[in-house]
């Protein structure tokens, strides 16, 4: 009786009886599917208007969409496997759109489909690829959720998803199966049947499970901020950032609906890898259930949904939650929201915090330390003063004014641009750029450090700043923009990388393990430059996890000023990746990330490998001082 | 519990300090300016003592125009009003004369207790407070590093040298000067700043209090201290060197 037809086999004829009770299940199922995504929907729209989002410019949005949503690039990318078996679903479900609707006009009589025709018999064809591929890729996805169960997925079985897993596939299979049976055998029918009622049933399931995320997702990635860990700026008199459920935006309640609760925030996250409470899907979770339980109109505190009011706090901000989320979640901005209500209002009460922000309120840098110790090192090291003549201003930053290792970093960089003979000067006055305030939610010194730095610009005119911190790179390039216009930042590996050809290559085959810092790759998308620059010094060894999956050193997001850690410290966790490596020598490009292994290398002893910026890499296969 | 507390405006802390043209004083163009650090602590001290025992917290200060900022970090930080007596010549003034000035604006306001700072990071006199009790009156204690209430009045810890400490009671109403350190301070929110628009302050000119401006002490010369330079390289091996550097420090440094 089975035999392959060639032609999608469809059921003859529907009886009028057939018909009405297509239709009652078909109104069911929509009312089903209503009943819990009307209310989620509800809870999006009810939520606080973002007032700084705006749609335009529409490119970026247009192409990231075609790439993650349509390409599942970032899905695939970060997770090939299940990522590939993921866009076979994803893609079988694109192609099945029109079989689908034309599955239940045929159910109506009013088919437009024609499996005989040219056309039809071509797009069922196609449609049929597509179902072995999502077939397959559904039944590895199965495999790996309930027999290889990798950790991120959480400890308990979702037993929903084994059920999705089973009506995708039964759609797959019963869609198949028509191809070996003829329009008037009567498994026909019963295919048919068992194909919608699984598709009904399905409808349903979404909105009430993670499978929203098929709804949501696109929107999602479509409607983000419009940029890597954009903080949205505070509005009006009564704004302090994430306090209640009033406080969230229309943006953060779609995406907190949108998690799709696959653990890659939560695998890559360098505070829930060493033992501290922070869990960054489970902070989403967290946010979900407040939303479901109390609504965007709440008062109660969105900390009581939290593990513990320091969850927030243990955040480097690295971004790699943010980076790796497939649905685009955008964590940091709601984590640093989070902070944002508890600092903006005082209800933060952390020893190392308060020092650090009293330091900043008075003085000019994070350290503490008085403004005179960075005039002194100015002086020591010679350093020309920006006049507004030379073609770069060198911005120092507290790391590069007032830490020891720091200011070797700018000495260093000062020799090789006075060896390219390139003009520059440093300024007179410099302020932190509040990289550590903004990150830890203080948007009252954020504002005053920033705007006294734009002060000071527009003051001089200068046109190009360079920098040997991506913090301070980021923070003047972007956090600055809600105060006003900053000049254009780089970073020194940028500015080393453009001049590569006229800086000495040193043929010493020395092997350089290079540790990506966040706020330079996956804030600022560079990668390669700083290779470029350890290319010139030795040879470059990557450690496992590299360029956007970079593991932070822990001193981000205002942690570094924080003391001591819970559980492991996450600079000694990513040194020793770096030192099993077997590489001679660990270059930095980052001076917070110089400062975390400096100690951490320091515990290794003897054996450890030397620690070295790029700037003092590329400084040490220059001539001699003096020679000509 | 109505609190007054007296702060004053300084030149910040980092400030690069030039002497003005008369060597009087200090050139005080393109001088940025902060809350002195102990008045600082007692506005700290008073704070807490609101939010135990309740009550109202005044900031008072005299300064010109300036002084804003400050008088606004101080209501941001949690005080509920503020009196500013508006005088361009405080420079002029002695501590009784600025004294004065305080003690005409407090006494309408028959507080329980009146803080301010041991003493100004400027000038350093550590002589306003304890004038001002005087004038008004008033018991006062100096040097205090914790204040409690108790059913009579307070009893607060008072810092002796060496690492003594002394503990007094005394009854309200009362002046106290308060040191720096014994509380942690806290930082200054957006909330704070934004609930501190609201907030009374009220000017006052020097000249309504008509209180006598001549003062008594009068400042001859302000200079910078001369740069001092008395490294000394201890020779010979770390033994030595070590035996040497415990010699010094018992003998001339006198801290052994």
């Amino acid at each position: 009786m089975l035999a392959l037809t060639a032609t999608l086999a469809e059921p003859e004829h529907f009886s009028l009886a057939e018909k009405l009770l297509l239709v009652v299940l078909v109104a069911a199922s929509a009312a089903g599917f209503w009943r819990r995504f009307g209310v989620v929907l509800d809870k999006i729209l009810k939520s606080k208007k973002d007032p700084s989002f705006h749609l335009f410019p529409i490119g970026k949005r247009v192409w990231d969409f075609v790439c993650e949503v349509l390409f599942q690039t970032k899905v695939i990318r970060q997770r090939p496997l299940p990522g590939l078996a993921h866009a076979f679903v994803f893609w079988g479900f694109c192609a099945f759109a029109v079989v689908t609707l034309n599955h239940f006009a045929v159910g109506l009589g009013i088919s437009f489909l024609n499996p005989a025709g040219f056309f039809g018999r071509f797009y069922t064809y196609f449609a049929a690829v597509f179902a072995i591929a999502c077939a397959i890729g559904i039944s590895g996805l199965f495999v790996r959720r309930f027999l290889v169960r990798p950790k991120w997925l959480g400890k308990k079985l979702s037993w929903e998803s084994g059920f999705i897993a089973f009506l995708i596939f039964l759609l797959m299979v019963t869609y198949l199966a028509s191809f070996f049976v003829s329009d008037a055998d009567p498994t026909t029918r019963i295919l048919w049947w068992i194909h919608s009622l699984a598709i009904l049933i399905f409808l349903v399931i979404i909105p009430h499970t993670k499978h929203l995320h098929l709804i949501l997702s696109p929107a999602t990635v479509f409607l983000s901020r419009g940029g890597f860990s954009q903080i949205p700026p505070l509005v009006g008199d009564e704004d302090f950032g994430l306090i209640a459920g009033t406080d969230l935006t229309r943006l953060t309640s779609l995406q907190v609906y949108s998690c799709v609760e696959c653990g890659r925030c939560t695998e890559h996250c360098p505070a829930a890898n060493t033992g501290k409470l922070l869990n960054p899907k489970e902070v989403i979770l967290n946010l979900r259930g407040y939303l479901n339980d109390l609504g965007p109109a709440s008062d109660t505190p969105l900390m009581e949904s939290l593990a513990a009011p320091q969850v927030p706090f243990q955040c480097t901000t690295c971004g790699a939650c943010e980076f790796q989320c497939p649905v685009g979640i955008e964590h940091v901005p709601i984590i640093v929201g989070l902070r944002r209500g508890a600092v903006n209002t005082g209800a933060w009460e952390d020893e190392y915090g308060s020092k650090l922000f009293l330091a900043l309120e008075r003085g000019a840098n994070a350290h503490g330390l008085p403004a005179s110790e960075r005039d002194k090192f100015i002086e020591k090291q010679g350093l020309p003063i920006f006049d507004g003549t030379q073609e770069y201003c060198l911005w120092l930053g507290c790391m590069g004014g007032y830490d020891p290792k720091g200011r070797e970093i700018i000495a260093d960089f000062a020799r090789v641009m006075n060896y390219l003979g390139t003009s520059f000067g440093v300024l007179r006055k410099e302020k932190c750029c509040g990289d550590p305030v903004r990150r830890l939610g203080n948007d009252l010194v954020f504002q005053q450090l920033a705007e006294s730095n734009l002060e000071v610009f527009e003051q001089n005119k200068a046109k190009k700043i360079v920098s040997i911190c991506p913090h301070c790179v980021r923070t003047i390039q972007e956090d600055w923009k809600e105060f006003g216009a900053p000049p254009t930042v780089e970073h020194h590996s940028e500015f080393l990388a453009r001049h590569a050809d006229k800086l000495p290559k040193q043929a010493n085959g020395e092997t350089i393990v290079f540790h990506d810092p966040c706020y330079l790759g996956r804030y600022r998308d560079v990668y390669e430059q700083p290779r470029t620059v350890v290319g010139l010094a030795g040879e470059l060894v990557e450690a496992p996890r590299n360029h956007e999956r970079s593991f932070c050193c822990g001193a981000g997001g205002g942690l570094v000023f924080l003391g001591e850690e819970t559980g492991e410290r996450v600079s000694q966790v990513r040194a020793a990746e770096l030192v099993a490596t077997g590489a001679k020598t660990v270059g930095t490009a980052c001076p917070f990330c110089n400062s975390m292994f400096r100690d951490a290398l320091a515990e290794k002893g003897e054996g450890a490998p030397q620690l070295l910026d790029i700037a003092q890499l590329t400084a040490r296969g220059l001539p001699a001082r003096g020679a000509s | 519990m109505k609190i007054i507390v007296a702060i004053k405006q300084v030149p910040e802390r980092d400030a690069q300090v030039r002497i003005n043209a008369e060597a009087k004083w200090i050139e005080e163009s393109g001088l940025q300016y902060a809350l002195n650090e102990s008045d600082a602590y007692a506005l700290e001290e008073a704070l807490q003592l609101k939010e135990k025992h309740g009550g109202e917290v005044v900031v008072l200060t005299a300064g010109p125009e300036r002084v804003g900022p400050t008088i606004r970090e101080a209501l941001a930080k949690g005080a509920d009003r503020a009196i500013h007596i508006d005088c361009a010549d405080l420079g002029n003034r002695d501590a009784l004369g600025v004294a004065k000035l305080l003690a005409a604006a407090v006494k309408p306001e028959n507080p329980d207790l009146v803080l301010t700072g041991l003493q100004s990071d400027d000038l350093g006199l550590g002589q306003t407070g304890v004038i001002l009790a005087e004038l008004l009156g008033l018991p006062h204690s100096s040097l205090i590093l914790h204040v409690e209430k108790t059913d009579t009045g307070l009893t607060v810890k008072r810092e002796l040298e060496e690492g003594w400490f002394r503990t007094i009671e005394l009854p309200l109403p009362a002046v106290l000067t308060i040191q720096s350190g014994g509380n942690k301070l806290r930082y200054a929110t957006l909330m704070g700043i934004k609930r501190a628009k609201t907030k009374e302050v009220r000017t006052v000119t020097a000249a309504e209090f008509a209180v006598d401006s001549v003062p008594v002490a009068v400042l001859e010369r302000v200079a910078l201290p001369q740069k001092q330079k008395s490294t000394q390289i201890l020779p010979g091996n770390p033994k030595e060197a070590a035996a040497a550097l415990v010699e010094k420090l018992k003998f001339e440094a006198r801290v052994l």
